[in-house]
Formats: C-alpha cells, sequence, structure tokens
C-alpha cells in the first residue's frame, strides 16, 4: 500500500512537471526576449552580471519553494483516512535554520550590490567628456560645449555650443563616441522625468531644482532606444530619444559638421530635429 | 448550540433600510464595508480592462493620453484606497471582535463614522470624471510638480484621499483598543488568532504612517490652491520632498495592504491542513518585524532620483524580505505532515503562497540598487506589485470570502463554481502579470499611454487576454454568490472544523455574538473543544 502511495505521488509530481514544462516551451516564442539585455556599457556590463547571479539566486529559491509547495499538498493531501496529523506546533532547530539561509543569501547579495554600485556610481572625471541633457515636457534637448569634449577634442575656454532638439513623434539621436568616458548632466525646469537608456540598463531622474549626472563608458558601437521614464504629462509616453554611439572618428566628423550649422545648430535647428521646444 | 431569538431585540425593530443606514453593529458594518469595497473592486478591474486594451497592440488609440493617464490613476486609486486598504477593515469589523470574544468593537459609533467616511470620498474621487480637465492624471504617487499641473479633479482626489485616511486612522485606533481591552477571559495577547495579529499591527502602521499621509496631501493642497511653496522647485520647494514624505506613508501602506491577508490564510491553512500554524509566535515576531522594518525602507521607490544615501535602503529593504521569506516556510511548515483538503478558501490559500513567493523573489530585484536602476518605473515593477497585491493579497480577499462566507451570511458558496473562479483567476492571473517582467527587463516605461515596439506586441497582447480572462473568473464567483443568496441559511456554526472562537456562535451570529464563550486555553479554543485528548501544546 505504502508504495503504491509513493508511485502515486511521483507520478503526480511528473504529471505536474511535464504539464509546466509543456505550457513554458508553447510559450517560449513569446519568451524569447526573456531576461535583460546584456548591456553596453562598463558599467551596464558589470550590473547585468549582477542580473545574472541575482536571477540564478531567485531561480534556485523559486525552485526549491514552489517544487516544496507542490510536493507537500499531493504528499500530504487528505485520502480516505480520517485520522489526525500530529499537532506539531514548531521547532526552534527548524525556524533558526530558515531565517538563517534568507539571512545568509541577502547579506551575500548586498555585498555584492555594493560593490557594482560603487563602480557604477563613480562618476566621471574632470576633463571628461559631458552632455547637458534637458528634458522638457514633452521632448529632450542634448547640448554639447566645444570646452567639455574630452581631452583632446575640447577647445578650453571656448564658450560655442551646439544642440539637438528633439519633441513627440520627432525624437531627438545623442551622439557619443565609444571607449570614452561621457558624463550626463541632467536637468529639468518644468516636472520631473527620467533618463533611461535601455542598454545601458540605467536610468536616471532629472528633477527641478537638482544637478544629477552620472557617467558610462560605452563599449559598443549603435543605436540605443532611450525613454522618459517618469511620468511626465499628458505626452509622456512620446517622450523617447536614441543614443548613437559612434567610432571617434566619426563623432569627431560629426562634431564638426554639427559645428558647421552654426546659428542653426545653436538654436536647435539641426538636420536632426525640426520641432522646436515649446517656451 | 446558540439561540439567535434573544429577548430584547424586537423592542429595537426597524425598518431594514434606516437599520442599515443607522447601525452600529460592527458585523454590519463589516458587511457594509465588504459591499463598498467589492463595488470599486469592480470599478477598479474595469479600469484596468481599458488599459489592457489600450496597450493590446502597438500605437493603439482606444483611448487618448490625457484619458488613459487618468484611466490609470483611478485605476490604482480604487484599487489601494477604495478596495483593498478598506476590505481588510470590512474583515476586520467583522471578525476581530467574534475572533477575541467580544459583544462589538471597543468605540461602535466611531466604528460607523469610519465606514461612513467611505461613501463621501469614493463619490469625491470619481467625480473628477465630472469636472473640466477630467479626473486625477498624475499616478496614485501624485509626484510633485506634475500634480500641481493638474485640473481640479486632483484637488478632489487629494480630499477624498485625506477622508479615508481619516477613516483609517480612527479606525485603527478602534481596532488597537478592541484588541488590547476586549479580549475574551484566558485569551492572552499570545493566543489571539493569527488574523487579529495581523489587523493589529495593520491598524499601529496605519497610526502611524496615515497622519503623515494627510499631511503631505494637505501640502499639496496648498500648493495647488493657495501659492504654497512646499514641493515645486520653480516657488522655493523642494519635488524631492513630496517623495520622501508620500513613500514614508505609502511604503508601509504597502504592508496594510498584505499583512491582513496573511492573516486570513494563515488561519485557512491550519484549519484544512488540520494543524496548527507551524511557529505560530515566530509569524507574530515576523510580522512585527515587517511593520517595524516598514518605516525605514520608503527610499528604495527613489533609487533613481540621485538624492537617496543607496547603500542604507539597499540594506533595510534586504532585511525585510527575511521576515516575509520565515512567513513562506510557516505556511509550507503548517502543510507539511498535514492532512490536506482542497476546498475553495484553500486552494486560493495555497494559490497565495504560489504567487507571494514569486513577489516577493521579483521584489528582491529591487533592492539589488544596480538593478533596480534597470528595472525602476518599468513593467518589471508593476509585475512585482500585482504579485503582491493580486497575487497575494486579492488571493486572501477571496479565501477569506470562501471561507467566512458561511459565517457571514449562513449560506456556503458553491464549491465547484470556487474551484472554477480559482482556476480561471490562477490562470489569467499569471498569463497577465508574468509577461510584464519580460517586458520591463525590455525596456517598456510603466505609465506609457502607447508604444511603438513591435517586439512588446505579443507579450502585451498575452497580458491584455489574461486580464480579460481575469474578468470571466468572476463570472462563476457571482453566480456563485446569487446562487447562495437563493438558498436558505443552512450552516451550521462550524461547516469546516475550525479553530477560532467566531465558529462557535451560529452562522450568522446573534446581535450580541455569543451566548456562552468556549474556553481559550490556547490560540485553537475550537480545536481543543472538539479534540480535548489532543489539546494543550500551544500557547
Amino acid at each position: 500500500m505504502r508504495r503504491y502511495g509513493i508511485r502515486k505521488t511521483i507520478r503526480s509530481v511528473a504529471t505536474i512537471g511535464i504539464a509546466g514544462a509543456a505550457s513554458l516551451f508553447a510559450y517560449s516564442s513569446a519568451f524569447a526576449a526573456f531576461g535583460q539585455p546584456g548591456g553596453v556599457t562598463d558599467e551596464a556590463r558589470d550590473m547585468h552580471n549582477l542580473y545574472l547571479v541575482t536571477l540564478a539566486i531567485a531561480a534556485v529559491v523559486f525552485l526549491a519553494v514552489q517544487g516544496a509547495l507542490i510536493y507537500i499538498i499531493i504528499r500530504y493531501r487528505r485520502g480516505k483516512r480520517e485520522d489526525m496529523p500530529a499537532q506539531i506546533h514548531g521547532s526552534n532547530i527548524v525556524e533558526f535554520i530558515w531565517v538563517g539561509i534568507p539571512v545568509a543569501i541577502v547579506l551575500a547579495l548586498f555585498t555584492y550590490t555594493v560593490i557594482v554600485l560603487n563602480t557604477v556610481e563613480r562618476g566621471a572625471d574632470e576633463d571628461d567628456m559631458s552632455v547637458h541633457v534637458q528634458g522638457f515636457q514633452f521632448g529632450w534637448e542634448f547640448t554639447y560645449s566645444m570646452d567639455n569634449l574630452g581631452p583632446e577634442r575640447s577647445e578650453a575656454g571656448s564658450d560655442e555650443e551646439f544642440s539637438i532638439v528633439g519633441a513627440g513623434l520627432d525624437s531627438p539621436e545623442l551622439v557619443i563616441p565609444v571607449d570614452e568616458r561621457v558624463e550626463f548632466q541632467l536637468q529639468s525646469d518644468d516636472v520631473i522625468h527620467s533618463f533611461y537608456v535601455v542598454d545601458f540598463l540605467y536610468k536616471l531622474d532629472l528633477v527641478p531644482g537638482r544637478d544629477n549626472r552620472f557617467a558610462v563608458t560605452p563599449r559598443e558601437t549603435g543605436v540605443y532606444q532611450g525613454y522618459c521614464a517618469e511620468l511626465c504629462g499628458v505626452d509622456h509616453a512620446l517622450m523617447r530619444f536614441t543614443v548613437r554611439v559612434v567610432e571617434q572618428d566619426e563623432f569627431d566628423d560629426w562634431v564638426e559638421e554639427m559645428r558647421g550649422g552654426g546659428e542653426e545648430a545653436v538654436s536647435g535647428a539641426s538636420d536632426t530635429t525640426s520641432a522646436v521646444r515649446e517656451p | 448550540m446558540a439561540t439567535v431569538a434573544a429577548p430584547g431585540t424586537q423592542a429595537y425593530a426597524r425598518p431594514a433600510l434606516l437599520d442599515w443606514l443607522t447601525t452600529v453593529d460592527h458585523k454590519k458594518l463589516g458587511i457594509l464595508y465588504l459591499y463598498f469595497t467589492m463595488f470599486f473592486f469592480a470599478v477598479g478591474g474595469i479600469l484596468a480592462l481599458l488599459v489592457r486594451t489600450q496597450l493590446a497592440v502597438a500605437d493603439s488609440s482606444f483611448v487618448s493620453n490625457n484619458a488613459y493617464n487618468q484611466i490609470f490613476t483611478m485605476h490604482a486609486s480604487a484599487m489601494l484606497f477604495l478596495f483593498i486598504i478598506p476590505v481588510w477593515a470590512g474583515f476586520g469589523n467583522y471578525l476581530v471582535p467574534l475572533q477575541i470574544g467580544a459583544a462589538d468593537m471597543a468605540f461602535p459609533r466611531i466604528n460607523a463614522l469610519s465606514f461612513w467616511l467611505l461613501p463621501p470620498a469614493g463619490i469625491l474621487m470619481f467625480a473628477g470624471f465630472l469636472v473640466e480637465g477630467g479626473s486625477a492624471n498624475a499616478g496614485w504617487t501624485a509626484y510633485s510638480p506634475l500634480a500641481q499641473q493638474s485640473g481640479s479633479g486632483m484637488d478632489l482626489w487629494i480630499i477624498s484621499v485625506i477622508i479615508l485616511g481619516v477613516s483609517s486612522t480612527i479606525g485603527a485606533a478602534n481596532f488597537m483598543v478592541t484588541m488590547f481591552r476586549m479580549r475574551a477571559p484566558g485569551m492572552t495577547m499570545f493566543r489571539m488568532p493569527i488574523f487579529c495579529w495581523t489587523m493589529l499591527v495593520t491598524a499601529v502602521l496605519q497610526l502611524l504612517a496615515t497622519p503623515v499621509l494627510a499631511a503631505a496631501l494637505t501640502m499639496l493642497f496648498i500648493d495647488r490652491n493657495f501659492g504654497g511653496a512646499f514641493f515645486d522647485p520653480n516657488t522655493g520647494g523642494n519635488a524631492i520632498l513630496w517623495q520622501n514624505i508620500f513613500w514614508f506613508y505609502s511604503h508601509p501602506a504597502v504592508y496594510i495592504m498584505i499583512l491582513p491577508g496573511m492573516g486570513i490564510i494563515s488561519e485557512i491553512i491550519p484549519v484544512f491542513s488540520r494543524k496548527p500554524l507551524f511557529g505560530y509566535k515566530a509569524f507574530v515576531f515576523a510580522t512585527m518585524a515587517i511593520g517595524g522594518l516598514g518605516f525605514s525602507v520608503w527610499a528604495h521607490h527613489m533609487f533613481t532620483t540621485g538624492a537617496v544615501l543607496l547603500p542604507f535602503f539597499s540594506f533595510m529593504t534586504f532585511l525585510i524580505g527575511v521576515p516575509t521569506g520565515v512567513k513562506i516556510f510557516n505556511w509550507l511548515g503548517t502543510m507539511w505532515r498535514g492532512s490536506i483538503t482542497f476546498t475553495t478558501p484553500m486552494l486560493f490559500g495555497i494559490g497565495f503562497v504560489s504567487m507571494f513567493l514569486i513577489g516577493g523573489i521579483n521584489g528582491m530585484f529591487s533592492a539589488v540598487v544596480p538593478i533596480d536602476f534597470a528595472i525602476h518605473d518599468t513593467y518589471f515593477v508593476v509585475a512585482h506589485i500585482h504579485y503582491v497585491l493580486f497575487g497575494g493579497s486579492v488571493m486572501a480577499v477571496f479565501g477569506g470570502f470562501y471561507y467566512w462566507f458561511p459565517k457571514i451570511w449562513g449560506r456556503k458558496l458553491n464549491e465547484t463554481l470556487g474551484k472554477w473562479h480559482f482556476g480561471l483567476m490562477l490562470i489569467g492571473f499569471n498569463l497577465a502579470f508574468f509577461p510584464m517582467h519580460l517586458l520591463g527587463l525590455d525596456g517598456m516605461p510603466r505609465r506609457i499611454a502607447t508604444y511603438s515596439e513591435s517586439g512588446w506586441e505579443a507579450l502585451n497582447f498575452a497580458s491584455t487576454v489574461g486580464s480579460f480572462l481575469i474578468g470571466v473568473s468572476m463570472i462563476p464567483f457571482l453566480i456563485a454568490v446569487v446562487a447562495a443568496f437563493m438558498r436558505p441559511k443552512d450552516q451550521p456554526d462550524d461547516p469546516w472544523e475550525a479553530n477560532t472562537l467566531e465558529w462557535g456562535t451560529t452562522s450568522p451570529p446573534p446581535v450580541y455574538n455569543f451566548d456562552e464563550l468556549p474556553e481559550v486555553r490556547s490560540e485553537r479554543p475550537l480545536f481543543d473543544r472538539r479534540h480535548p485528548d489532543l489539546a494543550g501544546g500551544g500557547h
């Protein structure tokens, strides 16, 4: 009798497992995008590694606990027998162990978190290139200053600037060179926005009255999608932008081209823009 | 055992409507709370379906961007402020006096006031749809300075939430006094039913946190109408200040929204496992720890503001995961070596444990600050909150409904329909919310009225199908309720072989609750009475 019970349990567990796997498989096309993109900056790669470790821990915890739950409800379901189970009120040893396991996990994860946090948040050096990012309802203005384009390119003392502006469906493109540390200086004068580049795995809010900035070193050329991630009003959904990471030579050429734009570029009507910022 | 017809009740007979409008009976008020909150659950649910319909396909124009912002703001406001917080007050009102063997709440008239503040608040909040500019549209978080720009619907929203806060605060004081002063003879604090413990900790959180929200909302109201300069940097205020004060309330509020749900399933799981709750005291201490730590994690909603001491709030957030995890082990330990029956309440209890586990695990991703930088304000967070508040709290609400329905209304909800309800809801829920993890990781920001990425369409469509399946799952529930009301009240005192005092009186109980109180020698007085041989060993 007892063997039959165990076999029945195993069969039930197997049935549920197969059903679960089948439904996951049926889903798999939709789930092809599972997981985080790998990240295209030094910082993003560190953060992605942290994500993978966290995901692994999460998967183990999920499978262990969910598995235990499924096992328990199958194994200890009431059969035809009406006997009363032993009235166990608790166990100090068991309770200490299951407080200890989560404590150990969170201490380990916290330590790793702080290590990655220190790398990600270390900021820019004095002479690193910087881009001023102005968010507004509902678009972006990216401003480059000629005295702030990194040690190779900067013209010290120059007050020459050019900007790219875009709003709504005409989203602006921010251009930066690969393998160079770039600082983004974020500012907003109306409401809170958030500068979110998906493949940077990073976002930082533009808070009126605050000087928020962060720095990254992009390692892969390409065009990356950005969004405003903080609800900012009626057209929040349309406050998109792209970041184009280019080879350093290409960036130099682009800068010269933008400077050639002269007054037009300064006023924000470069070839990548048409929408003009509302007053 | 008890007789319903008490001498004297006839003397106070009044027309039914007048009776319901003027009652101070905790049971009737509890029922009013439940009707009120289920109504707004339906309203919030319909708003959710509008949201999901808009997002089903890319570049949708089912509703305008402006309407969308109003819809999702009111969905969250209705679900949080008009459903989930007061629904616990409803269960608490009905059950706390019964579970501790009291005749009523400590302050019955204040109890009536707590309830009657709700309908005007609900009307005010939704009256926003009738005024120029529409309802509140800055999200339930009402971040400033954005909230300064909304139309007068925002003022109605602010007043409404302040009124709801007053209701919560006085209700909290009432629950605390009731549990501290009115327990039956023999019922020490550590023999109180777990549901009462979670209501007590919830009440403490409400008493401490809700006035902070009222202060913040008052400042926002002054900012908007009388030229205050609290939160708008353009007038010398500080936008981050709003977030700090708001989340100082609203993070504890997340526990206000889930702790009583944990209490409910901690009543259900032992009954249908035929075992006491494994580690009763550990569970109580874990509840207190969650309540205490709940006040030290608010800024984890603000990791991307650049204005937060990141390691501190990360550490505290990790820490609060520990007592939460312990509770899951308590429930597993209770079922382990038990004798489990899969009644509808138990299915919802098991569903809670299973789904809340996911809501706990995906919450840990946000505690890891560098991961939060990516997933904050994306659909990943929307998935998280729904695994906690739907997979957790709503499961517990329905579990509680099926479990206490025989006690409250004297009739049983049909088990077959209940199982259909549970099954459809569980599938619909996971179909609606699991894909949101993937959308969030792939970068879909939350609160966007539309999107153009074709890669997001399949997952969004799946989510929309799931949300409508949740809607469909309510059909068997409603049929079960209607069918139950068409039958006579035939339920015995204790149809489930339960543990706590409310099952020691008639179903439904008489006005004064108990003709005689069972002896209380542990946290399971009714179990002890049924099984004198097994009694003891508790607390």
